[in-house]
């Protein structure tokens, strides 16, 4: 055994293209099950990494260790009975029922900032890095080429991963197979068709071209199609027809997280509030329950919640719909942003605040969404928060969170089959999107994309939490020891809601325990 | 049916059928699909319907009911006839009524369009929650073409039916009501409704609804929301569901009305809420819904405090005239460059009057000429307008005989021009259009759009009866030569409203109805403070009374003052502005005076005046203001709809000595719609042969070249594989795609073989073709080879043309129909040859907008007496023989005027038709027309699209008017109205030789718009009953002008119309009209926004035009056009660049998605976008500049400020921002 161990290890590694340190291998050797900590080790390696590392090891290893939470479905257990009504007996701000020792009385205007009550947070303590950002970088001028090198950069990308598990060979290769042979293929999926027979034929298509692959409707990957979008990363594995046109699916790959993925967690019990969907400006925005959920960030209930997480919709926006300065409470745009920021100046001053935005925001709309631009910025100052692009990557003492508006979502649910993705359960339609590691695939459909210099809609590390909004619904779960978290919103039912049969949950704020990842529930409407 | 008329269908008739006979003996000779014409004569509309329904019986049924009742009520009382068995042979009850719908669709269509079979799929009995039963109709696309009154109907028709077999209502679940509204705006998303109905109305409808409307879906987009309902079999949008629920019952839920009232057995009395737009909710709903409204309505944007007033009073005494409603609907999806007129009910826009001029009626509308110049020449004859009311749309005429408009020009005049060459001569000196003038509607639009009476204008020929009224002679006074009873002199008309107490003549009657109570003692003041300048004063000695000529009344002169100068601009006086002398000159002031209660002082005798003026010793009248403004009482100082006092009106009636009427209570607020058309309908590209050469004759379908063409060296040239039918000759068994065999000439047939077993089948009685043995449908097409070359060079010879008589011969790519027989290219090439091409069903086709006439003149028509007496006009509209060019006469129905380039088109195509008969069939020539005089008489079919039913017309003569005129009956046997649509002549002989329905296209709707049937004779009762509703009278009588006043309902008010006469000898004859006009092409002969290039040069003519307009809100017109034209231009290029498709410049092929190779994955080619920075962003800067020029709202300037940004965001890189020129300096 112990001879044999590094053996196979030094082949694994060579075979998914690494090289390694032999200290490094000695330690994987040495770990209590060799192959789950060499999964965990690849895992963690950053992209460019060619040789596997003592400090590799170590890191994977430490993280490791500590036992599985056993809130692998606080889901449904924290939902009803942690749901705490934060408005208590209190009507509005004037109610002298409701007087926290930290707002110093005064009950009528904005809660004094930092520094206030029973809060103890030592900034010190915090860290807060951003990756993915690409405010201020938007290269791409919308060239035919931009298009052409995103999706390449996709392939690329996520094609990585999926590499190592197939024996891949190029569109072009394939077809001047011979008929019978077993081959693989990475690509993007280029079309979806169902044949007269009840087959799905799917089009994969790599930087050299494209190769149909027959999925046999009675084939144990038959359902997987239906969970299928256009030109999300994919592998296929397979047999040859005899004419070499096409082959028929043996088996199919996901970049997916991977099982063994264990998320990391801070190391003190700290809070992060996960929030979305604001839409100051709307007549249907819940100022009370804001109010209600920024007074209770002054208590002593949630002295650990030290930062702010906002997955875009500030604001209602402007000609976001026909006719939507009927149905506005403040109809210039710049006022919206101005009654934001006085609504975040309700939350404690020493909280820290991320935010991107949302398709009701005044950005482009097309993804990646830079971040505002300086006038709004300005606008914005309560707080000094961070404002960055959606999707961004944003690492909280360890726990990365990726954060992302959502749009996307409507499009999983309206193409994938009910009890994969509906807006009930809006953390499934999530799931899809971990699984295809990427937060927007489908392009031509409901979502817009805005060609960059890389497709930074892909989600190349793991992230530790998932967050997005959009949908008005909330929901979370774990995919994968992912979590992911819907927030819901802070906008009562509009109309348009009603029509099309949306009812949002509203006034609700998940709060996630960065040590533990598990979820509690405020409500406050 | 008179003798003269049945003189007239005679003689059309015999003449038909000569040109029948010339065609058929043609179509023996020729190669066409068929030996013999393939139109027939339909004998009347009973046999039409009961055709195409196949059910026996309805025609006897139709034919009885017809005399008795209108088609409507025909339609019911033959549901009751199924219901009970008498009609159809039914068991179940299913079947009962979806016979009865169909048969009420085909009824009200006149059995002319295929939506009675192909627009209802079923009728099907489902079951409430409740375990009672109701009826599902299950409608298709195609009942489109029924049209919103049959479409509305056909669901009457079927609660009807449902309620006599016994099945009860249809009770909606909530869920499924929801859907009807998502799934309406998604179909109107998708495909657009002409009329969408709001979420609420929608709902409230289909809450409402006794039968469940359901139908096939027609779009591939999915409703969001209200997904796999239980009831509803798919999730997409039910296109003929949608249809009927907002075409056919929100928009015409008036005509409904109609029939519910009568019928017994079934109630709806939520139709009035529909009506009024009360959906029901709670009642705060609906007062906000109409103080929103109102709000809407005040034209100075004011909030309209005074609104608990008007509800709170309403029992009580009125504090205010008699006003429409404002409605905003026909501002809606304003588009760039086509212009507002007026805003709804504004002050200076259209005054209604009513009439019916004898180019008016059947959704027209009347305008003077010189306001079609002075709107910068929008306005042309045809030019549809979206109007306010009564109904939607409409046509305009051009009127004469109405006022004009009055403007304020650079030099400060402010005249009133009646003259359309006036009207030309100060147009570039138009400062403002102060009045747009009169609009003229004729009665028959209020019944038609059941719409009740709006207050009318004081017009001449109200006020002769209130004259006559009053105890006058009028007859006398009319008989006077020296008088003119419509434009007396103002001393007359002061003297007629003082002897006989009758009201004060229109023509002095200003519209004080617009002065504020302030205004008007404002404009008292000063015309008492005013002078009289160069006033003779005969007998040295000026009474006090008012006597004398006018031309001796001299000038009044009134200091300048802008509230002054307001006041007559508001009531919309005559009047010279002289701002630098500071004075303001009013020639024609007696009336004004004397209205305003001003009186001379005092006599100024012997030139010894007290007020001289200027001090040159020429005598002068001073005046005196006999009220203070305290005698005006409560109800004259707060009198008012707006808000108290904004009415002068009863101020007037205080102190005016005699009664003044309202001038104008009702504007009407439009925009232009369409513009008018009149061109040859070309496919596109166009087609001189229905011949197929794929893709050999290149982008331009040239058959030369594709006699030519061989792919590579080695191929024949002009040898092309084609689909195409296969024909068999039956005496010598030859294989042939000709119609006739090649070998020995006989007519060939059809080849049917089973594509399976390759066995030959004959078509069984049904006409279908399935082989017995394999049951797969047998087809004739086959890919063959055709040798182009050989084809086109023996039609040459056959045709004896040589290549270079024409300058390029296009076929088409490929056959559409059924069995793919082409035509013969002979045909082609001498439709080439005089420039005409064909349409998809091998007709040669004019379009003209519709416009209605009822009585012309031979001068107007460009043909002299001698013609029209040739056609069989003897006598003029007064019954004088007729004589002289300008008498009118009375159309005859089924005669039509030409627009010009129609009939320069018609000698093209009879040019054509000559030859083809001689150089093809080898006839003699039919028409052998040396200029277009010799046109008149020749008969021509005219056509509808989504019709199948063409109607023989005669060409009577021409106009300048880009517009086809015709008896307004002519154009309802087509199914047209004239609000602005338009329809297609074909020369008679074209028809009868080139039409085949072996070219029709093989699908469903391929029928429509194909002569199929044709009407040889108009019967005023199988027509659009439309056309029924138009007046007919000569003069409408006093009551019916006070009953506006009333607003009361059209059909209480007795004027004869159509309807009156259908059935009688006079059904065909006696159309009178109550205005004359000069001639039917007055105005523009084109509409500007024809005549300007670009779609910036629209625009900004549209804006320059409504700050000029008075009635205008220019800043409301730049936001709309922002809003409907800009925005929607701007976001939706932006959202298709961010998920376009790609396209190979090389090879045209098109990807989802750009490929990851970069290059065409078919040819290897160039790829690129579909959508590029410059169609995203082409009206950026335009809609800022104008958003900015016009002040818009900071909501619409900031979502161009949004866009902007987003666009810079998504074309421009962060990191190499474009350098402004400072960097460089």
């Amino acid at each position: 055994m112990p001879l044999e161990a590094p053996a196979r290890i030094v082949s694994e590694l060579v075979s998914r293209g690494y090289n390694a340190e032999r200290e490094a291998v000695t330690q994987l050797a040495s770990s209590d099950d060799p192959d789950r900590a060499l999964e965990r080790v690849l895992e963690d390696l950053a992209e460019e990494t060619l040789v596997v590392r003592t400090e590799h090891v170590e890191s994977a290893l430490s993280r490791d260790s500590p036992p599985r939470s056993s809130a692998s479905e606080t889901a449904s257990a924290t939902e009803d009975p942690s749901v705490s009504t934060g408005t208590a007996g209190g009507t509005g701000r004037g109610s002298t029922t409701r007087s926290p020792v930290e707002t110093g009385g005064s009950a009528g205007g904005p809660t004094p900032a930092a520094g206030s009550g029973n809060r103890s947070a030592d900034p010190a303590l915090r860290s807060l890095e951003i990756a993915n950002d690409m405010t201020g970088a938007s290269t791409g001028t919308g060239e035919y080429e931009d298009f052409v090198s995103v999706f390449r950069d996709r392939l690329e990308r996520l094609g990585a991963t999926l590499r190592g598990r197939v024996n891949h060979r190029p569109a072009t290769a394939i077809q001047s197979m011979p008929g019978g042979s077993e081959a693989g293929m990475v690509g993007l999926v280029n079309d979806i068709r169902s044949t007269a027979s009840g087959h799905w034929l799917i089009e994969l298509e790599d930087a050299t071209g494209t190769f149909p692959w027959l999925v046999m409707k009675d084939r144990e990957y038959a359902d997987l199609v239906e969970q299928l979008l256009c030109d999300e990363v994919l592998a296929m594995e397979g047999t040859l027809a005899d004419d070499s046109g096409i082959a028929f699916v043996d088996s199919m790959h996901f970049p997916d997280i991977p099982r063994t993925h264990e998320p990391s967690t801070a190391d003190r019990h700290v809070q992060a509030a996960l929030i979305s969907d604001i839409h100051v400006g709307s007549q249907e925005f819940m100022a009370e329950a804001w109010n209600a959920f920024a007074d209770w960030l002054h208590t002593e209930a949630a002295e650990h919640v030290e930062y702010l997480l906002i997955a875009g919709d500030m604001v209602e926006g402007v000609g976001v719909y026909p006719n939507q300065d009927e149905e506005l409470d403040i109809v210039d745009i710049y006022d919206q942003y101005e009654a934001f920021n006085a609504r975040l100046k309700r939350v404690p001053g020493d909280i820290e605040i991320v935010m991107i935005p949302g398709n009701h925001d005044a950005v482009r709309l097309a993804e990646p969404q830079p971040g505002f631009d300086e006038q709004l910025r300005d606008i914005m100052s309560a707080h000094d928060s961070r404002i960055v692009s959606n999707p961004s990557l944003v690492t909280l003492e360890g726990v990365s969170v990726l954060m992302y508006h959502g749009v996307s979502l409507d499009e999983v649910i309206a193409e994938l089959p009910e009890e994969k993705a509906n807006y009930d359960e809006p953390h499934k339609a999530m799931y899809q999107l971990l699984k295809k590691r990427h937060v927007a695939p489908q392009f031509g459909g409901h979502t817009r994309l805005a060609p960059e210099e890389k497709d930074y809609l892909t989600i190349d590390d793991v992230p530790d939490i998932f967050h997005t909004g959009h949908v008005h619904k909330l929901g979370f779960g774990k995919y994968h020891d992912v979590l992911a978290i819907n927030s819901g919103c802070w906008q009562a039912q509009t109309d348009f809601q009603q029509s099309v049969n949306i009812d949002p949950d509203a006034g609700f704020a998940p709060i996630v325990d960065l040590d533990t990842l598990e979820v509690t529930v405020q409500k406050f409407s | 049916m008179r003798e003269a008329d049945e003189r007239y269908f005679e003689r059309l008739e015999s003449q038909l059928d000569a040109a029948f006979d010339v065609a058929e003996t043609a179509k023996e000779r020729g190669g066409d699909p068929e030996p013999e014409v393939e139109i027939p004569v339909a004998k009347d509309m009973a046999d039409r319907v009961e055709n195409i329904l196949g059910i026996d019986g309805v025609a006897e049924r139709v034919r009885e009911l017809e005399g008795e009742m209108s088609r409507e009520e025909a339609a019911l009382e033959l549901a009751a006839d199924f219901a009970e068995g008498r009609v159809g042979d039914y068991e179940t009850k299913a079947g009962k009524v979806e016979g009865a719908v169909r048969t009420a669709v085909a009824l009200l269509t006149e059995g002319v369009v295929a939506a009675p079979i192909e627009g209802i799929d079923r009728v099907e009995i489902l079951e409430n929650d409740d375990g009672t039963e109701f009826v599902n109709v299950y409608y298709a696309g195609p009942i489109r073409s029924a049209g919103g009154t049959a479409q509305a109907l056909s669901v009457l028709v079927a609660d009807y039916t449902r309620a006599l077999v016994g099945i009860d209502q249809y009770d909606a679940r909530s869920d499924e009501v929801e859907r009807y509204a998502e799934e309406i705006a998604l179909y109107d998303k998708e495909t657009g409704l002409q009329y969408t109905p709001k979420a609420k109305e929608a709902k409230f409808i289909a809450k409402n609804l006794p039968i469940m409307l359901d139908g096939e879906a027609t779009g591939d987009e999915e409703v969001s929301g209200f997904r796999d309902l239980e009831r509803v079999d798919t999730n997409s949008a039910r296109g003929g569901m949608c249809l009927v629920l907002g075409e056919g019952i929100a928009l015409k839920a008036p005509k409904i009305q109609r029939y519910t009232r009568n019928l017994e057995e079934i109630d709806w009395p939520w139709l009035q809420d529909l009506i009024d737009g009360n959906y029901g909710g709670s009642e705060d709903e609906t007062a906000a819904d109409s103080a929103d409204e109102d709000a809407d309505d005040d034209p100075d944007g004011e909030d309209a405090d005074d609104e608990p007033n008007d509800d709170g009073d309403a029992a009580d005494e009125p504090d205010g005239p008699p006003r429409v409603d404002t409605s905003e609907k026909f501002l809606r999806d304003l588009i760039a460059g086509r212009p507002v007129f007026s805003h709804p009910c504004a002050t200076g826009g259209f005054r209604l009057r009513y009439g019916r001029a004898r180019n008016h009626g059947f959704a027209t509308a009347g305008v003077h000429p010189a306001a079609m110049h002075l709107v910068d020449d929008f306005l042309a004859t045809g030019t549809q307008i979206k109007t306010e009311r009564p109904g939607k749309a409409a046509g305009v005429v051009p009127v004469d005989s109405i006022e004009g408009p009055t403007v304020k020009l650079a030099n400060g005049d402010v005249r009133r021009i009646d003259d359309p060459d006036d009207a030309l001569e100060v147009r570039n000196g138009v400062e403002e259009i102060l009045d747009l003038g009169e609009y003229l509607v004729n009665y028959g639009e209020f019944i038609e759009n059941n719409h009740p009476l709006a207050p009318a204008s004081y017009t001449y020929e109200w006020w002769i009866q209130d004259l006559a009224a009053a105890g006058a002679d009028t007859q006398a006074l009319e008989d006077d030569p020296r008088i003119d009873l419509e434009f007396p002199d103002p001393d007359e008309a002061l003297e007629w409203a003082r002897e006989y107490d009758a009201p004060l003549h229109p023509e002095y009657t200003y519209l004080w109805h617009d002065l504020s109570v302030d205004a008007f003692c404002t404009l008292a003041d000063a015309v008492a403070d005013g002078h009289v300048e160069g006033a003779t004063i005969t007998d040295g000695h000026v009474e006090a009374e008012f006597v004398g000529e006018t031309d001796d009344s001299g000038t009044l002169v009134l200091e300048y003052a802008d509230a002054v100068r307001d006041a007559l601009e508001t009531i919309v006086i005559e009047h010279r502005q002289r701002e630098d002398d500071g004075r303001l000159e009013i020639d024609t002031w007696r009336p004004l005076a004397a209205t305003l209660g001003c009186e001379p002082r005092q006599a100024v005798t012997d030139g010894a005046a007290l007020d001289p003026a200027d001090g040159d010793g020429e005598p002068a009248i001073a005046l005196e203001r006999t009220w203070h403004d305290d005698d005006l009482s409560e109800r004259a100082w707060t009198w008012g709809n707006d808000e108290p006092g904004a009415n002068a009106m009863e101020a007037v009636d205080e102190v005016a000595p005699f009664t003044v009427r309202e001038r104008a209570p009702t504007r009407v607020g439009n925009r232009m719609g369409r513009p008018e058309k009149s061109e040859r309908r070309d496919l596109s590209p166009p087609v001189h042969t229905l011949f197929p050469i794929g893709e050999a004759g290149g982008a331009q379908r040239n058959v030369s070249d594709a006699a030519s063409y061989a792919e590579t060296m080695s191929d024949t040239p002009g040898v092309v594989e084609l689909q195409i039918g296969r024909q068999r000759c039956e005496s010598c068994g030859t294989e042939t795609f000709k119609n006739r065999c090649p070998d020995c000439n006989d007519r060939t047939t059809p080849d049917y073989r089973c594509p399976d077993c390759d066995q030959q089948i004959e078509p069984d009685e049904a006409g279908r073709v399935e082989c017995d043995h394999c049951e797969v449908e047998a087809t004739c097409v086959e890919p063959r080879e055709i040798d182009i070359n050989e084809e086109f060079r023996g039609a040459l010879e056959s045709v004896g043309e040589r290549e270079n008589a024409f300058e390029i011969l296009k076929g088409v790519k490929g056959l559409t129909s059924a069995n793919k027989i082409p035509e013969p290219i002979e045909k082609g090439v001498l439709r080439a040859k005089h420039d005409v091409s064909a349409f998809k069903d091998g007709t040669v086709r004019y379009d003209m907008t519709d416009l209605p006439v009822t009585s012309v003149r031979a001068s107007e028509l460009d043909v002299d007496v001698g013609q029209l007496q040739a056609l069989g006009y003897e006598e003029d509209i007064h019954g004088e023989p007729l004589t002289h060019e300008d008498q009118l006469v009375e159309l005859k129905v089924q005669d039509i005027v030409l627009s010009d380039g129609a009939a320069e088109h018609m000698l093209q195509t009879a040019a054509f038709i000559d030859d083809l008969l001689e150089q093809y069939y080898g006839l003699e020539p039919f028409y052998e027309l040396e200029d277009r005089d010799e046109l008149v008489g020749e008969l021509v079919f005219g056509m509808a699209p989504h019709t199948s039913a063409a109607t023989v017309g005669r060409v009577i003569g021409f106009t300048s008017a880009a517009v086809g005129y015709a008896h307004p009956y002519f154009h309802a046997a087509k199914r047209r109205n004239c609000d602005g649509d338009e329809d297609c002549v074909m020369l008679l002989m074209d028809g009868l030789l080139n039409f085949s329905t072996s070219f029709l296209p093989d699908q469903r709707g391929g029928k429509m718009d194909a002569p199929l049937v044709m009407s040889s004779r108009i019967d005023p009762a199988e027509i659009d009953d439309e056309a029924h509703n138009m007046d007919i009278v000569s003069q409408y009588p006093r009551e019916f002008y006070l009953a506006t006043r009333e607003q009361a309902d059209p059909e209480s008010v007795d004027i004869q119309i159509g309807e009156d006469t259908l059935g009688t000898d006079g059904e065909y004859t006696g159309f009178e009209h109550t205005h004359d006009t000069t001639n039917i092409a007055m105005g523009p002969d084109l509409s500007a926004y024809k005549t300007l290039g670009s779609m910036m040069d629209k625009m900004d003519a549209q804006l320059e035009l409504s700050r000029k307009l008075e009635a205008v809100d220019e800043t409301d017109v730049a936001e709309r056009v922002i809003e409907y034209h800009f925005l929607p231009d701007l976001i939706g290029n932006l959202r298709a660049f961010s998920r376009q498709e790609t396209r190979c410049l090389d090879c045209g092929e098109k990807f989802r998605r750009m490929p990851l190779t970069g290059d065409c994955r078919e040819c290897g080619g160039r790829v690129n976008l579909t959508v590029h920075k410059g169609s995203v962003n082409k009206y950026m800067q335009t809609a800022i500049q104008v958003a900015e020029e016009y002040d818009c709202r900071d909501y619409t300037k900031q979502r161009l400020e949004v866009l902007e940004k987003s666009l810079e965001s998504i074309f421009e890189n962060d990191k190499n921002k474009q350098s402004g020129i400072e960097d460089f300096m």
